[in-house]
């Protein structure tokens, strides 16, 4: 509401230029009527023509203004909104899928361009315009300027009439997209897997039934702003013909007749506009209705120093820590407790669905415990802010997510400050250098999506890099050699033990190799400390 | 910039008779429109009585109007269809190694945004352009000669210069809408580096710059459609001065509804250079080319499933080491064999070279004495089920993934190979069983657990030959001694050929092999 508010009021500029645009219009008639009968050529065709330069003028300058109304909203919304995502963080990944997240960012921030655009100044003039014009030929003809307001009316109408159900139709369109959207990615990163399997046929003629569903749902959707723009027509028609007939049975002077005959497309025009707008403000809602669905952003928590200092170190202490990720599923976390003090290794073993990684996500504030408190340093953890957390942990998962660019620019994320020295110091530190050296660019190398390029292995060693640049107190390790084979493994945890030295490192594993990495062991099963 | 539409052109041939039902339609509309205009005109203004003529073209302008809008969208909304599922199919036959340093998120831009693009192709320019064809010689018999060429002005020479002037726009825009997706899916994708290494700031500030690009592409193509626009709207003036300079009332109606119907052309013509762009976009990445293609006179299918490599030689690419150097090596028909060796030794590049993934540059392999470069992908694959490292779960559920491997499987097939890879108990636990959703990558499973369900599905399948590359990877012990035990005996009578770094003990093997500088070594058992 507030954003329409402000809608508003960027497009009074707009209103007025558009009005400015009708009374030209209307000076235009009048020159083409006079000349139509005869009248002195030369001046009126001069006031023809320079009204025409005008009007193109005064289009040209409302379009652009319209595109910059629409700009600087899809700006403001995309920002609010990615940011909203980005602090809500890896929870979402749960319950949906990237993609679609993506096609919030993208496709529904540029579906509100309609709204700012074109819906909000078509829907201030739909009113304005006609009337202007009407007043017109009112003067001149009061019997036509009735018809003329009749037909007008009878437009909202059909178009109310022709809009039942199309909130939901645009709903539906929007969800078909994302299907579509996300079955396409999905099925693209594995797309190996499937023709492998010889499923790539399948996959196609289940890929043509999500693309035939949009179609469908498309096509309810378009079908709405025919059905209002034919009701817009029927009007126009009507009116037309109404007003010619009455003319034709002689009800007026004949520069009157067509003065006010050639008015009646500027009457329909501005409704026009609003009609096609219409479309606009349907897609306008549905996409705004999916951000909804975005959480706000946080409340900024008032900031709560962490004792930080090396020589100190990082305590992490849980207190019988309650958590479940769904009602469907068994508890993650069953009245968890454990502590780990500064610069133990802390190794949490037990089966795998065990709740190792619940542990894991809620230490890297991915996650809310139930009940019971998580404490770092004696602060509890719910206090403190994402960004504070990340500052002093360091963190390798399963399986590293790679960004487009290079090795180097990977390792770099961890600290996009670092130098180029740093970055070579950790590369070396975490022999990402052994296997780098080998290949023709170095670490200048590119990397492909899922680490296209490198093996399972080396793309944990670049994790492990981002970890040595990071050089933070406290390490958390979830299954990091879960999809390597077992040298790999050997030769990942060695370098992951240099790394964990004089830090705090809790490292979740089933593997058998990890009874080696020494330090503490828990054994978690069903969810709490056995 | 033609060649490449006219390729598109050609994607749309199977919507044929929709799309030139759309044209023929959209004739009639623009046909009833101009008589309309003229009818009506001269009606008004006691030239003409004839309001039944009148009233019949009024409702058949609107009721044709609606049937052109409906017929055309539903004619090229189908072709769209078509390009996307080409689009996918082109992408698939040239993947069977992956996506290499294609990124989904490029290719989703271009399966959504730039075939989208596409649309304004047929629905902003063709159409018009074939209406602009029909009411030329009207136009020039009911106007005269300088409107005639005022017309073609707008309606052919206009649209042509646009193209001209908005082509780059127009190719910077398809770049910068797929590079704020990219951008975009890859901060949301990394989700959880980007917290743990809190970089929101770093993400949001680059999503913002590509969008920033992306706005300045659109609003230099706005400019350029816009000024298109108020051009064409001068040239209907002036065609409207030009008719009322010759005093006839039928060409100063015709004039009207002509220009009405073809006003939008040169602003279609700006949007060329953008359709094109996305035409190339489209192609580029559909004509990636297979890196195996298949014979052009296959085989007949081989008779048994004997593994033979003779001679082997085989790198990835130039500029890397070799893998194979000579690899010999006879895998019989139901055999059952350990494939062993460091990482690096080239167990995945051969699953990839029987797959023919890859093609080796010295020597061949043959499947049941056929020579497999003259046998068929696909063919080939049916017999092999492949469990790689990379094995990818769908954002599907359990029994989706599953029936990939095998879809005519039953639900005691699908327990059956759960069961052997050790997670039947754990599928069974969950409310919804078979039915889970496994979440993006397989996010609501664990890394092990994910393992074991892309396990199950090779075992599912039924080809005679399973080549499983370190099954256990992710498994803890007592899981890995009990699988391989089970693997001992559900794949009686296939060929197994188990990729591995080192053995258990527990598996039952005919021959050992050790995989070591590019040849393969018998190993004592």
């Amino acid at each position: 509401m507030a954003e329409q508010r402000l809608g508003l009021l960027a497009v009074r500029p707009i209103l007025a230029m558009n009005l400015l645009a009708t009374l030209l219009a209307i000076g235009q008639v009048y020159a083409v009527s006079m000349l139509l009968v005869g009248r002195d050529f030369g001046s009126f065709a001069g006031l023809f023509a320079t009204l025409a330069l005008s009007r193109a003028a005064l289009s040209y300058a409302i379009e652009m203004r319209a595109f910059g109304i629409g700009a600087s909203a899809r700006r403001r919304l995309r920002t609010d909104l990615l940011g909203r995502l980005l602090a809500a963080g890896p929870a979402m990944l749960r319950t949906r899928h990237s993609v679609e997240l993506t096609a919030v960012v993208v496709d529904r921030v540029e579906a509100l361009d309609g709204l700012f655009a074109r819906y909000i100044p078509a829907a201030v003039f739909a009113l304005g315009g006609p009337v202007v014009v009407l007043a017109a030929v009112m003067a001149f003809d009061p019997w036509s300027a009735a018809v003329l307001l009749g037909c007008g009316l009878l437009v909202p109408i059909a178009m109310a009439v022709a809009g039942i159900g199309a909130a939901a139709a645009t709903r539906r369109q929007f969800l078909a997209m994302e299907r579509l959207q996300a079955r396409f990615v999905d099925r693209i990163r594995g797309i190996a897997t499937i023709v492998l399997l010889g499923r790539a046929e399948d996959e196609a003629t289940r890929m043509a039934a999500a693309a035939d569903e949009l179609r469908v749902r498309t096509m309810r959707v378009v079908r709405v702003a025919f059905l209002s723009s034919a009701a817009l027509d029927l009007a126009a028609a009507l009116a037309l013909i109404s007003i010619a007939v009455h003319f034709s049975m002689g009800g007026a002077a004949l520069p009157v007749a067509l003065f006010v005959l050639l008015l009646v497309p500027e009457f329909f025009a501005p409704i026009r506009a609003f009609s096609a707008a219409y479309q606009d403000r349907l897609h306008a809602t549905a996409a705004a209705e999916a951000m909804v669905d975005v959480p706000p952003l946080p409340a900024p928590l008032p900031p709560r120093e962490i004792r930080t200092v090396a020589a100190q170190g990082i305590t992490v202490v849980f207190e019988d820590v309650r958590f479940t990720w769904d009602r469907a599923r068994p508890t993650a976390l069953n009245g968890l407790s454990f502590r780990a003090a500064p610069g133990e290794i802390l190794v949490l073993a037990g089966p795998s669905g065990a709740g190792k990684s619940t542990i894991i996500e809620m230490l890297l504030g991915f996650i809310r415990p139930d009940s019971g408190r998580v404490t770092i340093n004696g602060a509890d953890i719910a206090d403190v802010v994402p960004q504070a957390l990340s500052r002093f942990t360091a963190w390798i998962g399963q399986r590293p997510v790679l960004f487009a660019g290079t090795i180097r620019d990977n390792i770099r994320f961890a600290r996009p400050e670092a130098t180029d020295a740093e970055v070579a110091a950790a590369a070396a530190s975490a022999r990402v250098t052994d296997f780098a050296d080998a290949l023709p660019q170095g670490l200048d190398t590119p990397v492909g999506e899922g680490g296209f390029g490198l093996s399972g292995g080396e793309a944990q060693r670049v994790a492990i890099a981002r970890a040595y640049l990071k050089d933070a107190p406290l390490l958390l390790l979830d299954e990091p050699t879960a999809h390597l084979d077992p040298a790999t493994e050997a030769e990942v945890l060695e370098s992951l033990q240099r790394l964990a030295i004089g830090r705090t490192a809790i490292l979740a594993s089933h593997s058998a190799a990890a009874h080696t990495f020494g330090g503490r062991r828990l054994n978690i099963r069903e969810g709490r400390a056995a | 910039m033609i060649a490449d539409l006219l390729r598109i052109l050609g994607l749309w041939r199977g919507r044929v008779l929709w799309l030139t039902a759309g044209v023929l339609v959209s004739l009639a509309a623009v046909a009833s429109a101009v008589g309309l205009m003229a009818y009506g005109g001269l009606a008004a203004t006691g030239l003409l009585g004839l309001p039944p003529i009148l009233r019949a073209l009024g409702a058949g302008r609107v009721l044709l109007r609606y049937t052109e809008r409906m017929v055309t969208h539903a004619a090229m909304f189908r072709a769209q269809s078509d390009v996307r599922v080409w689009f996918f199919r082109r992408l698939a036959s040239g993947s069977a190694g992956g996506l290499g340093f294609r990124r989904a998120g490029d290719l989703l831009a271009r399966l959504v945004g730039d075939v989208q693009v596409l649309d304004g192709l047929y629905l902003r320019i063709l159409v018009p352009l074939a209406g602009a064809v029909l009411l030329l010689p009207i136009v020039v018999w009911g106007s005269g000669p300088i409107v005639g060429a005022l017309f073609v002005l707008a309606a052919f020479v206009m649209p042509w210069f646009a193209a001209r002037a908005a082509r780059q726009a127009g190719d910077s825009l398809a770049k910068t809408a797929g590079g704020l997706r990219v951008a975009a899916l890859d901060a949301l994708t990394g989700l959880r580096e980007v917290r743990a290494f809190a970089a929101e700031g770093r993400m949001l500030a680059l999503v913002q710059a590509r969008e920033a690009a992306l706005l300045a592409a659109q609003h230099a193509l706005a400019g350029r459609v816009a000024l298109a626009g108020a051009l064409a709207f001068l040239c209907g003036q002036a065609a409207l001065l030009g008719a009322l300079w010759q005093g006839e009332f039928l060409a100063v109606f015709l004039v009207v509804a002509g220009f009405e119907a073809i006003g939008g052309l040169p602003r279609a013509g700006a949007l060329i250079g953008h359709a094109a762009a996305a035409a190339r976009r489209v192609l580029e990445a559909a004509d990636t080319p297979d890196p195996v293609p298949d014979p052009v006179d296959a085989a007949p299918p081989p008779a048994g499933t004997r593994l033979r490599f003779e001679g082997v030689c085989f790198r990835w690419s130039p500029d890397r080491p070799d893998v194979f150097d000579g690899l010999t090596l006879d895998i019989p028909q139901g055999a059952r064999i350990a494939l062993l060796g460091p990482s690096g030794a080239g167990k995945s590049s051969l699953a990839a070279l029987v797959l023919k993934v890859a093609v080796p540059q010295a020597g061949r392999i043959t499947l049941g004495d056929t020579d497999i470069a003259t046998i068929p992908a696909a063919s080939l694959r049916a017999r092999i089920a492949w469990l790689s490292q990379a094995t990818h779960l769908f954002d599907d559920t359990i029994r989706a993934n599953l029936l990939l491997a095998r879809p005519e499987a039953t639900d005691t097939d699908l327990w059956a190979a759960l069961e052997a890879a050790r997670i039947a108990e754990i599928v069974r636990a969950l409310p919804d069983g078979l039915d889970t959703w496994v979440g993006e990558g397989g996010t609501r499973f664990s890394g092990g657990q994910g393992r074991r369900l892309a396990l199950a599905r090779t075992l599912l399948s039924s080809a005679p030959i399973l080549i499983l590359d370190e099954p256990c990877a992710g498994l803890d012990a007592e899981t890995e001694r009990a699988f391989l035990t089970v693997l001992n005996n559900v794949a009686e009578g296939r060929t197994v050929v188990l990729i591995a770094h080192r053995l258990v003990g527990v598996e039952r093997l005919d021959r050992i092999f050790r995989l070591s500088r590019g040849k393969a070594v018998a190993a004592a058992g």
